[in-house]
């Protein structure tokens, strides 16, 4: 982990006081546990249920790990904005360009408090976002639909609302995985500072094309 | 839905897909002038009337039609259209129709713009699309649909004549647009 600004931001709720901390360290993840809501539905999965996963990724170069905490010892929501795997499409735009909103969670029992939206703002708050493009991927078989009571269709709809407001914009991609179901979704956003080849590179990469 | 949509082809052309406007009829009725007299003479109307290119402007915002094209530069390539019966028994369903200019096939577009009208479809809350295909004619479409989880309903033999009356069969397909999970 190497991202700055670490700050916290609170949240009011009926339910109580939720604290929003970017930047998470190995170490501050250690010392949390997981909300039991985090877990296995018969439909549904949580990407990460385990501390030892964001941990991972909270030590990797740039990442940012944001967690929403409750009585500050319970996480309740997660963000994890980090690099693409070597092996993936997005890491071929070098030297590390892209970085994927990989997560964007919230326990079921927290929901519909504008907490993913708060987590998304800190992820956001990355001090080198403007020399990036921030992708994300949303595979609709990844989707709480039962928990939400959304269909497919309305549940990608929350997710363009949720981060059009930060610039991310729907793009159309022949990634073979994203392809594979209508509902998938794709969305980037092209930081300030990104010169016009590597915008250029991006959108050839974006249909399997080399530069 | 953001519109206009860039999109890149096979052999990296660009084209951006955008709505159907009401300035685009001179380059629409130009568009249908391109498309070879042996493919026109599968389509539903007879699109160098411009009768019926001005029927295609007037449906534009009415509800029951939902058209798209692609251009390339200053030029219309492909125009995809999404048909809805807005009442009845059938108005859960959509029906799909998309032209293509040769140069331009076999280059993903035809799929982009059926992507894009399959989104629209969703969004407009519509549960299963229709679209109709001559077999030995159409065969380049009908597998691109199929990669699109349409799948045959139904076969009129022999129910499509050719300019020189040689039959074809009429190959429906229909895609279930998933709404929940039980659906998946």
């Amino acid at each position: 982990m190497s991202s700055s600004q670490p700050a916290d931001i609170e949240i009011g709720t009926r339910k109580g006081t939720i604290r929003v901390r970017s930047s998470c360290s190995a170490q501050d993840i250690g010392r949390l546990q997981f909300n039991p809501h985090f877990g296995t539905y018969a439909q549904y999965k949580s990407l990460y249920s385990k501390r030892e996963s964001l941990e991972q990724i909270a030590r990797q170069p740039d990442a940012n790990v944001t967690l929403a905490v409750v009585d500050e010892q319970t996480i309740v929501g997660f963000g994890v904005l980090a690099y693409p795997e070597a092996s993936e499409r997005w890491a071929q735009l070098q030297p590390q360009v892209m970085m994927e909103v990989k997560a964007i969670e919230v326990a079921r029992d927290w929901r519909s408090k504008r907490v993913a939206g708060r987590i998304l703002k800190r992820l956001m708050g990355h001090p080198s976002i403007e020399e990036k493009i921030a992708y994300m991927v949303g595979y609709s078989w990844t989707w709480d639909l039962d928990g939400t009571r959304k269909t497919a269709q309305q549940y990608r709809q929350m997710l363009i609302r949720l981060f059009e407001p930060f610039g991310f914009i729907e793009y159309q991609t022949n990634e073979p995985n994203i392809c594979l179901k209508a509902e998938n979704l794709f969305m980037g956003r092209v930081g300030g500072s990104v010169d016009e080849q590597t915008s250029k590179a991006f959108k050839w990469l974006r249909f399997g094309i080399d530069p | 839905m953001r519109y206009p949509k860039e999109v890149v082809l096979k052999d990296r052309t660009e084209a951006v897909i955008r709505p159907l406007e009401s300035k685009d009829e001179a380059m629409i009725s130009r568009f249908y002038a391109a498309i070879p007299e042996k493919d026109r003479w599968y389509m539903r109307h007879d699109v160098t009337d411009p009768l019926i290119i001005r029927k295609i402007i007037d449906s534009i915002g009415t509800g029951n039609v939902f058209s798209t094209v692609a251009r390339v530069e200053e030029r219309i390539v492909a125009h995809a259209s999404l048909l809805m019966r807005g009442h009845g028994a059938t108005r859960h369903s959509g029906r799909l129709r998309i032209a293509v200019l040769p140069e331009y096939r076999h280059k993903r577009l035809g799929t982009w713009m059926l992507l894009d009208l399959i989104q629209y479809a969703m969004d407009a809350g519509l549960n299963d699309l229709r679209a109709d295909f001559v077999v030995g004619v159409e065969d380049t479409a009908i597998e691109s649909a199929r990669k699109l989880d349409f799948f045959k309903v139904a076969v009129i033999p022999e129910y499509v004549k050719s300019p020189r009356g040689n039959r074809y069969d009429l190959q429906i397909m229909v895609k279930r647009l998933h709404r929940t999970w039980a659906d998946f």
